[in-house]
């Protein structure tokens, strides 16, 4: 096997490892929500299917192959079709350049386990998480139906409101880091901060931290800001009208950009795969440790639904524009301040 | 009128978050107490003396049945649910129902013909599932109502506990 052969075998395995990691963390996500919600509600959750309702997921997949798909009455065809797929992707695209864990060997090359290391990986995440709105609004405009379209509406506004503060967070990360490379991010967090901290920036940038892991939940669209769903005024929202399979593929973007949001997270502010206190770990233990703080976040993400009540939409905007964009743009202003002196 | 005063909120509620934690907090402790589902087909549901579930014809401890064929439920039963036809027997008793049905879909479960029944001979059992696939088999007849009288205990004592008030 040659070199360039051996490279191209690699690419090819990390790549299927890494997306078959994430669809299937996906699934389990829905099951993890249910068990989650359960036991907070002193619930038992699905146990039928599998041992704990291992196989739920499963189980709920092939229901949603075998339902109805439903197109309602002038409905924009190709674009109701596109917007499931157009939410799905971008979610799925962007965990390609996040840094998972170390340098390892296979079959002679050393190689990364992230699909791919872009200089620019911090750019790549926003400008591509951004296009998921474009699936949400689409589908509710396409759907000919105001629950949607209202659905569809509100979620654009609240996910552009919130970039903005995301955006923010990350670029006062990017200060003090001096790089929009993720691998160099994580980099810059390994060995220890005032002398027994471990040097993340979550003890560098605390409200950028809280700043930025608020604006992931309204950025995925969760509670207690999921009003591109909303129940309770307009049924499903963006999805009212969505039925069988395309119903699914926006819950699996749904739970892809959650788990790209807390690996991005973890990378950005908890020292992405990188072991506290121990320097040079094998890359198995950093991917492990790695997987162990996104799925802190991942938790987080259920444990908030389930805790806190939906936000008013005022309230929403309120807190995005005359809270979180004020506060960021005073934390990186500090931040840019104490850099240059 | 009633006129709710808005609670003027501290500084520190006002910040949410610490609020926010303090709700995570709650939740995450709930995680760890007991559950209170009753897992439905392996667990039953808990009956006593009290529960009124469907009629059951008591047998009594020497092998016989209770009833006497007299008819009372019959006339009683609000839904004509009970049908007796009854025979000559060669006990102390003299009559015993010969066929007794019950239609499980026409009772309505009231209890009157075991407040009817003179002779202890009709409870309600702490039987309350009832599924089938067919009317007919709904139809419950004699050997399908029987039922010892130790099986039926609970509910005569309770009955008789209730009696003893007049």
């Amino acid at each position: 096997m040659s070199d360039a052969q051996a490279q191209l075998l690699v690419m090819f395995i990390k790549a299927a490892a890494i997306y078959g990691g994430l669809l299937g963390c996906a699934a389990l996500m829905t099951l993890a929500e249910r068990k989650f919600s359960a036991w907070m509600q002193y619930r038992i959750g699905p146990n039928r299917v599998g041992p704990w309702g291992l196989l739920q997921p499963l189980a709920d997949g092939v229901k949603f192959i075998f339902k109805e798909e439903v197109t309602p009455d002038g409905a924009s065809p190709w674009i109701f079709r596109l917007a499931p797929l157009m939410a799905a992707v971008p979610a799925m695209l962007t965990v390609a350049v996040v840094p998972i864990g170390g340098e390892f060997q296979l079959f002679g090359v050393t190689t990364q386990l992230s699909i791919t290391n872009l200089d620019i990986g911090a750019l790549y995440v926003l400008a591509i998480g951004g296009l998921g709105v474009y699936g949400v609004i689409l589908g509710g405009w396409a759907s000919n139906s105001k629950y949607s379209l209202l659905g569809g509406l509100r979620a654009s506004a609240q996910m552009i409101s919130y970039e903005l503060a995301l955006i923010l967070g990350i670029l006062s990360i990017v200060a003090i880091s001096g790089s929009l490379d993720l691998l160099q991010i994580v980099e810059g967090q390994k060995g220890t901060f005032l002398g027994f901290l471990p040097d993340w920036n979550l003890f560098k940038q605390p409200l950028a931290f809280v700043l930025f892991v608020v604006a992931t939940f309204a950025e995925t669209n969760r509670h207690p800001f999921d009003f591109a769903e909303c129940e309770p005024e307009l049924v499903g929202g963006f999805h009212t009208e969505y039925s069988s399979m395309k119903f699914a593929l926006f819950f699996l973007g749904e739970y892809c950009a959650m788990i790209v949001m807390a690996c991005l997270t973890v990378t950005l502010f908890l020292g992405g795969h990188a072991v506290p206190y121990w320097a040079d770990a094998p890359w198995w233990i950093e991917a492990g440790a790695f997987s162990a703080k996104a799925g802190f976040f991942l938790f987080l993400f259920i444990w908030v639904r389930w805790t806190l009540p939906r936000f008013r939409f005022d309230q929403l905007m309120h807190l995005g524009w005359k809270v979180f964009l004020p506060l960021s743009l005073f934390n990186l202003f500090v931040t840019g301040a104490v850099i240059s002196l | 009128m009633v006129i709710v005063k808005r609670k003027i909120l501290s500084l520190w509620e006002r910040l949410y978050l610490p609020e926010v934690l303090r709700g995570l907090s709650i939740t995450f402790r709930k995680m760890f107490e007991p559950r209170v589902t009753r897992q439905y087909p392996e667990e039953g549901l808990p009956t006593d003396g009290v529960t009124r579930g469907q009629p059951r014809l008591v047998v009594k401890d020497d092998g016989n049945i209770a009833c006497v064929s007299c008819g009372l439920c019959e006339a009683a039963c609000p839904a004509y649910a009970i049908t007796i036809d009854g025979q000559e027997t060669d006990r102390f008793i003299e009559r015993e129902p010969e066929r007794f049905d019950i239609d499980m879909l026409r009772c309505i479960l009231c209890g009157f013909c075991e407040e009817a029944c003179p002779k202890d001979a009709i409870y309600m059992s702490n039987e309350l599932e009832l599924a089938d696939y067919t009317r007919e088999a709904l139809a419950y007849d004699m050997e399908k109502l029987k039922r010892p009288a130790s099986a039926m205990r609970e509910r005569m004592d309770y009955v008789k506990k209730i009696n003893d008030r007049w």
